[in-house]
């Protein structure tokens, strides 16, 4: 959990420091992901590629495409996962409030509080508004706790790739492509894959 | 011979006083646990040692919930808290949140058993014979949303049966996350940090109360942080209250009732000696009491202390009938001794016998009450009769003319033939006895602090179940049994949580399964999911060979578990002996049943237990009644006769009868604490008859004077116990002085 949670509040913050403008409440952010995480012992990469929707104070909808379509949907409520029509991951905050936690800090990342981000690590950055990157070490690395490395993002206008390392040498690298911000509402589509927290 | 007895008295007495002296100067060792006032169930020693064991360790939990607006303060309240229970010496704060250590020490314990290791629904989900949902999981897991699993563990467990496997198990405080190490949940705009710790020594002990609230200090850590609440539940502070209380009360009472008394006595003497020789034979008994408790019991039970003050009503009875002989000629010390000599020997012997009855009845405390009382009453007796003649310089009183003619005429109340009086009596009591209710409920019987139980339903509501409660008690010939046995019950209250009976429940099996699940679960793993292996480890783009799997190895044992630090706290007891804890209960009805024909499993509802013990014992109380009146008969014929005996003991009958009858008819219940309070009045309704018995012509008025006077003392000790707030005292003080009165008005009847 501990992992995701650290994932998502890089994926948000940076964007505090736009020069595109900040992502406010009533707007939607959209764009393409390429997942690729690299294993010790895989012959190849496992690489995932989707499309994503993040709507503050609704949720993030996280739909992966290739090799096969798995929706994970995430908001106050909590994380849930679905695969070829079955749930496969459901954590409701309510039995798991950790991922309350984890909401709030997305919150406060999206309102340029890289408070939460700093308790865990420490945050190097470095460019300008135009190319910028931002570097993160944990803070305790011989940590269950703390499954990275490194975490470094960098990007412009929005974030671009965010590549995490961890301790066995596997790596992940998250692209994003074709983002788009745009002023809501949210697709019947969106709306409807959201509402499946709510079940 | 006869004149060095009082001195020999002086000398025992001097040596009490001494003894008590160093015993109050060491530290008197006051109990408070109400449950050790309760019998012990005697059908089955190794189960009631168990739930001994399982009652002892819930009592000694408690929980602090600490809440600020700001979750920062809440959490530096909470640690000093934490630190001040440490350093209390009595207390141990829990570490809730297990450090990164202990988790990597439980994955080395779990991963060489993983194949028999699966969680509720993977087992489903193989059972079912779908395998392939079991991969797609893992394929989603893997390729999802910032994907699980590192190489290590996808080449070993490439079905991440064990990450499921460990989601699934039950989490204590599952609402609360850590925040900085420290639990905490959030609720109506306040962050609520929680503490919890064991108390190390007895929580029942006032010494280990006063050290742990002393140490604690929320007053003034709330008071220096405004808007910081702090919320406790635990058995110490329950207990901690009704001690305050019951001291409060008994020093309120004792004071009242003795103030009372001296007023009584000042008031009809109009003299100073006999409050003196009063207070001075009270003074006696109470340090006999006192001291022969200790000497038996080694400690002191608050209760005792309660009930022995009720014993000052009893003690100066005799003094007072010596003191009133005062009103008729000749005044002579000597001569007033010889004149009640066999009156009040009669009468402590009588009532020693209804006293000494208790320690029949299977109550530790009461054995207490009763040791305490018998040695009391005999002090305050040999004090009357070995010192008062010799103490006492009072001079013939005339005032007493009118005193004694309202005696006269309290004596001359029963006049008619006595059936007169038995009839409506015995109608009057049967009707009574028709309305009679049992009243048995323990937890009606306990007065628990209100704003105590006001916290504990909040903890309750924002940190959900703490497990305290009905338990099952698992008791099997070994771990490998009891396991099996909660497996079996686990399917059943997965069908009450269904339901909603309750929201879940902690036993050794669900973090530990039983070896013969662990094989049947690998047998499932192998039948489900080693033939899509293959295509799974494909998919994944898993390289090189499959682990090979070896089913035939043994399981993970508890033992083993508990040995590597498993947080297993008090579910696992012994070999063999388990607890299983329940969560959010509903209703209670159907946990019993979900015991029923499992092997070693017993449903246990502490409080219900009690008030089913308290039901049998009223019973028997009856029966120690019943006892109590068969032991006195053959004293009281030997000096009255068949037939007088017979009288003496009918005004005492009746009173017994008739209290609790007025009672019911009030709409009282009748629980084992008014039996209790009926075989006291016995013996001190028999009192009051002897003395009327042993009476005659002239000095009646006078006898009848000092009854009077005894049965107002009494009914200030008693009719003040009716003025608790403790349920159990208020019954047996209530009983105890509606008796008294009976008894007096009913005891001219016993003269021929």
């Amino acid at each position: 959990m501990r992992r995701r949670h650290a994932l998502v509040g890089l994926l948000v913050a940076p964007r505090a420091a736009w020069a595109c403008g900040r992502l406010e409440l009533g707007q939607i952010l959209r764009g393409r992901f390429v997942q690729t995480r690299r294993l010790q012992g895989f012959a190849r990469p496992l690489v995932t590629e989707g499309r994503f929707a993040l709507a503050p104070g609704q949720g993030l909808i996280w739909r992966a495409e290739k090799p096969f379509a798995i929706t994970t949907v995430m908001s106050a409520a909590g994380l849930v996962q679905e695969t070829r029509g079955t749930e496969t991951l459901r954590l409701p905050a309510a039995r798991l409030p950790l991922l309350a936690r984890l909401y709030d800090m997305l919150g406060g990342a999206l309102g340029g509080d890289w408070h939460a981000l700093e308790r865990d690590f420490s945050v190097l950055r470095t460019g300008d508004a135009a190319a910028w990157q931002v570097v993160l070490t944990p803070r305790v690395t011989d940590s269950i706790a703390m499954p990275f490395q490194a975490i470094t993002a960098h990007g412009g206008c929005f974030v671009d790739a965010v590549d995490l390392a961890k301790p066995g040498g596997d790596t992940d690298r998250l692209e994003f492509l074709d983002q788009t911000l745009a002023p809501g509402p949210l697709g019947a589509g969106e709306e409807a894959a959201l509402a499946v927290l709510a079940r | 011979m006869r004149r060095g007895l009082p001195w020999l008295w002086l000398l025992v007495m001097v040596a009490a006083c001494a003894y008590l002296g160093l015993r109050v100067h060491a530290g008197l060792n006051w109990r408070t646990d109400l449950m050790a006032l309760l019998p012990r169930d005697e059908q089955d020693i190794g189960r009631q040692q168990a739930e001994d064991a399982v009652t002892r360790a819930l009592s000694q939990r408690l929980v602090l919930l600490v809440g600020h607006p700001d979750g920062g303060l809440a959490r530096a309240a909470a640690a000093t808290l934490a630190q001040r229970l440490a350093a209390s010496g009595v207390a141990q704060p829990d570490v809730i949140v297990p450090g990164p250590e202990a988790i990597r020490r439980l994955g080395a314990l779990y991963a060489p058993f993983r194949r028999g290791l699966l969680s509720e629904a993977d087992r489903a989900s193989l059972r079912a014979g779908d395998g392939e949902a079991l991969a797609t999981r893992a394929l989603a897991q893997v390729f999802g949303f910032v994907g699980l699993g590192d190489a290590n563990l996808l080449q070993a467990d490439p079905f991440l049966l064990l990450p499921s496997f460990f989601a699934g198990l039950p989490v204590p405080f599952a609402r609360l996350a850590p925040v900085e190490g420290v639990p905490m949940v959030q609720a109506d705009g306040i962050a609520w940090a929680l503490v919890t710790a064991r108390v190390t020594a007895d929580p029942y002990a006032l010494d280990v109360q006063d050290r742990l609230i002393a140490a604690l200090d929320i007053d003034r850590l709330a008071g220096a942080q405004p808007g910081l609440r702090v919320l406790r539940l635990g058995a110490v502070f329950f207990a901690a209250a009704g001690a305050a209380e019951a001291i409060g009360e008994s020093s309120r009472i004792g004071l009242v009732s003795t103030l009372g008394t001296v007023l009584l006595i000042v008031v009809a003497y109009r003299a100073l000696a006999p409050l003196w020789l009063s207070l001075l034979v009270i003074a006696a008994g109470v340090v006999a009491g006192l001291v022969a408790s200790l000497l038996v019991f080694g400690e002191l039970h608050v209760a005792t202390l309660l009930f022995g003050v009720s014993l000052i009503g009893v003690a100066v009875d005799y003094s007072l009938q010596y003191c009133t002989e005062m009103f008729a000629p000749p005044a002579l010390p000597g001569a007033r001794l010889a004149r009640v000599r066999m009156g009040i020997a009669l009468g402590t012997a009588t009532t020693v016998i209804g006293y000494l009855t208790l320690l029949l009845a299977p109550f530790p405390g009461l054995h207490q009450i009763a040791v305490f009382s018998a040695a009391g009453l005999v002090a305050a007796w040999l004090t009357v009769m070995l010192w008062l003649p010799g103490l006492d310089r009072s001079r013939p009183a005339r005032h007493g003319g009118r005193m004694l003619a309202w005696a006269a005429g309290l004596l001359d109340l029963w006049r008619g033939p006595r059936w007169m009086v038995i009839g409506p009596g015995l109608a009057i009591a049967a009707f009574g006895l028709w309305h009679l209710r049992a009243e048995d409920d323990v937890r009606r019987m306990q007065s628990l602090s209100g704003p105590l139980m006001a916290e504990q339903t909040e903890i309750r509501r924002l940190i959900g179940g703490t497990g305290d409660g009905p338990f099952f008690l698992v008791r099997a010939p070994d771990d490998e049994a009891a396991l099996q046995a909660e497996e079996m019950l686990g399917e059943r209250l997965a069908g009450l949580r269904a339901s909603g009976g309750l929201s879940g429940w902690l036993s050794p099996a669900r973090f530990v399964p039983s070896s013969a699940r662990q094989r049947g679960d690998r047998a499932l793993v192998a039948r489900g999911l080693d033939p899509l292996l293959a295509a799974h480890r494909d998919r994944l783009g898993l390289d090189g060979a499959a682990v090979q799997s070896d089913d035939s190895g043994p399981a993970l044992t508890l033992s083993a578990a508990l040995a590597a630090g498993a947080p297993l706290g008090l579910l696992a007891i012994g070999p063999g002996v388990h607890v299983v804890t329940l969560e959010g209960l509903a209703g209670r009805a159907d946990l019993a049943a979900a015991a029923e024909g499992i092997a070693g499993i017993a449903y246990v509802d502490p409080a219900g237990r009690f008030s089913a013990l308290l039901g049998k014992y009223r019973i028997r109380a009856i029966g120690l009644l019943v006892l109590s009146a068969g032991l006195m008969a053959p004293l009281l014929a030997w000096r009255y006769g068949v037939r007088g005996a017979a009288r003496v003991m009918l005004p005492p009958l009746l009173a017994v009868v008739l209290a609790p009858a007025l009672r019911a008819l009030g709409g009282a219940g009748f629980s084992f604490f008014d039996a209790m309070a009926l075989v006291l009045v016995l013996s001190i309704g028999v009192d009051y008859a002897i003395f009327c018995a042993e009476t005659a012509g002239a000095r009646a008025p006078v006898t009848m004077l000092a009854v009077t006077l005894a049965a107002a003392t009494a009914l200030f000790s008693f009719g003040l116990l009716a003025l608790s707030n403790v349920a159990a005292v208020h019954s047996f003080g209530a009983t105890m002085a509606l008796g008294v009165l009976l008894a007096f008005l009913l005891a001219p009847m016993a003269r021929r």
